[in-house]
């Protein structure tokens, strides 16, 4: 029972409790190892004890003494006078007095986070780690790297951020702008690792609905920022989908196939309200055009209407006029396939950067599916295999190696 | 807490020994910013041109003194600014403030003592 919801609280509270502890006491490491010995204590005595009817405010509690604690041994061996101690409380006051309300400093701990003196490698991991509570292993899988390097990173992050004095404060409306892109941008990558697992039962899944919430408060704290209301408008159009994303059999339903009627609703509704806020802003930056197209999608009520690719791809061309990159390329190619046929689009994936693409997945399968589509079956069997090589989730997995067998030279196939 | 803003340009733009119109013009820029700072501002001040510099050097325990300074970059060292805030943010804010005559950089450097 114990461990049971010591997990659940650490989950669910952990970043929340990291971040009062790290503005409170405005180190990273103290706040970190704080939490980490709390949850210690806590496995340690919850399961004869019984866990306390508030995990999370125990947790928080004992965290904050374990993180004086450690400020007072520092300061002595620093030989500076020692602050006065605070009254501790007993082991019977933490539990009875355990409706603490935990301040919530996770923003000003994502602006610490993604600060512009913060290696940018860095920021999304370390965003991950502390604000979110992913543990190493879990932000190292996600990036496709050790756990060594990982550590490595985030130690030196941290130490810059403690020895270069950065602030444990959300900034001035000045550096609003700069600012706010380096947070968005963290988040994009933190939303799209936890989206890439379709079927939502991986290691990273769960926290979705973390980056759901902190795009949200964002969205309310910079009114006239058109880009934070279009991320969280595009996140929700994002997630509302997952329902449908994988089929009985367990594998990935590609979005033109998904079944409208299952997409989650009012999710789709608030995010509409936010796409709305980021219009009537006039933005017409990046992250509002990539915004508009989700939108486009979401906008579809069943099977029985037509996919709305031409809409798509006129949006595509938009978006690669802000942002031409081979990514965005890449998608407007399967829009592309549909609207102007599959030689054109193919035409279009083969004059992308391969070098830069090698190791996107998506590359080669959109490539497989438009070489399939064009009857070249054994070119495509080998895209599909380049594919599943880069190790792909298991939804993903399961429908690229039904793709795959499904390939015989010679066959040819307009629709998929 | 107490940083160091130095300031890299490639020191060409202010002539011969630095004697050009370019540095008058930058220099009284430069009063002007540590006016502005008040008590902000602890120290600094605009160096001679690298050719000036004399480096002594300690390897393997001896010493030796060499003509120049210690390393060849196409942007020197050519001031520095010693100022004292409260963080990174607010040392960043006067770093975008100082004057310069072309491009450059200002590194921005914590003192270890804080």
């Amino acid at each position: 029972m114990g461990a049971a919801a010591l997990g659940k609280a650490a989950r669910e509270a952990g970043g929340r409790i990291v971040a009062a502890i790290a503005a409170r006491f405005r180190d990273l490491d103290i706040a970190e190892e704080a939490f980490a010995e709390a949850c210690a204590r806590a496995a340690a005595a919850w399961p004869d004890r019984g866990a306390p009817c508030d995990p999370a405010a125990w947790l928080y509690r004992v965290a904050q003494r374990c993180a004086l604690d450690e400020m007072r041994r520092r300061r002595t061996r620093e030989r500076h006078r020692p602050e006065p101690p605070a009254p501790a409380p007993t082991p019977e006051e933490i539990v009875i007095d355990d409706a603490e309300i935990i301040p919530d400093e996770r923003l000003r701990l994502i602006f610490v986070c993604c600060h512009p003196a913060v290696s940018i490698e860095a920021r999304a991991a370390l965003t991950l780690r502390l604000v979110c509570g992913l543990s190493i292993d879990e932000i190292a899988r996600a990036f496709l790297l050790s756990d060594a390097a990982l550590s490595q990173r985030l130690t030196r992050a941290k130490r810059k951020i403690r020895d270069a004095g950065v602030p444990f404060e959300v900034p001035g409306p000045a550096a609003w702008h700069d600012r706010l892109d380096a947070v968005l941008s963290t988040l994009e990558i933190a939303y799209a690792k936890a989206h890439e697992d379709a079927a939502g039962e991986g290691p990273r899944a769960w926290y979705a609905s973390e980056v759901l919430r902190l795009t949200r408060i964002l969205a309310e704290l910079v009114p006239e920022e058109p880009d934070a209301p279009a991320l969280a408008a595009m996140v929700r159009y994002a997630e509302a989908r997952r329902p449908a994303r994988v089929d009985d059999t367990g594998a990935m339903v590609p979005l033109s196939e998904q079944d409208p009627v299952l997409w989650d609703r009012p999710l789709i509704a608030e995010a509409n309200s936010y796409q709305a806020v980021a219009e009537a802003k006039a933005g017409h930056g990046y992250r509002v055009v990539q915004a508009r197209i989700h939108r486009a999608w979401c906008a579809r009520r069943s099977l029985d209407e037509p996919p709305p690719w031409s809409d798509v791809l006129a949006l595509y061309d938009t978006l690669v006029e802000r942002r031409d990159d081979p990514i965005v390329r890449l998608n407007r190619a399967v829009a592309l396939a549909e609207v102007a046929g599959v030689a054109v689009a193919l035409d279009e994936v083969q004059r992308l950067d391969r070098d830069a693409l090698e190791r996107f997945l998506p590359y080669h399968a959109v490539r497989a599916d438009l070489l399939r589509r064009s009857g070249r079956g054994e070119e495509a069997r080998e895209a599909y295999e380049a594919a599943l090589a880069l190790g792909p989730t298991s939804a993903e997995r399961r429908w690229l190696q039904r793709r795959r067998d499904a390939c015989h030279a010679g066959i040819r196939e307009d629709r998929p | 807490m107490q940083y160091m803003l130095m300031i890299y340009e490639d020191e060409r733009v202010y002539g011969p020994e630095k004697s050009g119109p370019a540095l008058q013009e930058v220099a009284g820029k430069q009063r002007a910013l540590r006016d502005e700072l008040g008590a902000v501002w602890v120290g600094g001040g605009g160096l001679r041109a690298a050719a000036s510099a004399t480096t002594v050097r300690t390897a393997n325990g001896s010493q030796t003194i060499h003509d120049g300074p210690f390393a060849e970059t196409k942007e020197q060292l050519g001031g520095f600014h010693l100022i004292d805030v409260a963080d990174l943010d607010e040392a960043i804010a006067i770093a975008k403030k100082v004057p310069l005559a072309e491009d450059g950089a200002i590194e921005i450097r914590p003192l270890l003592s804080g």
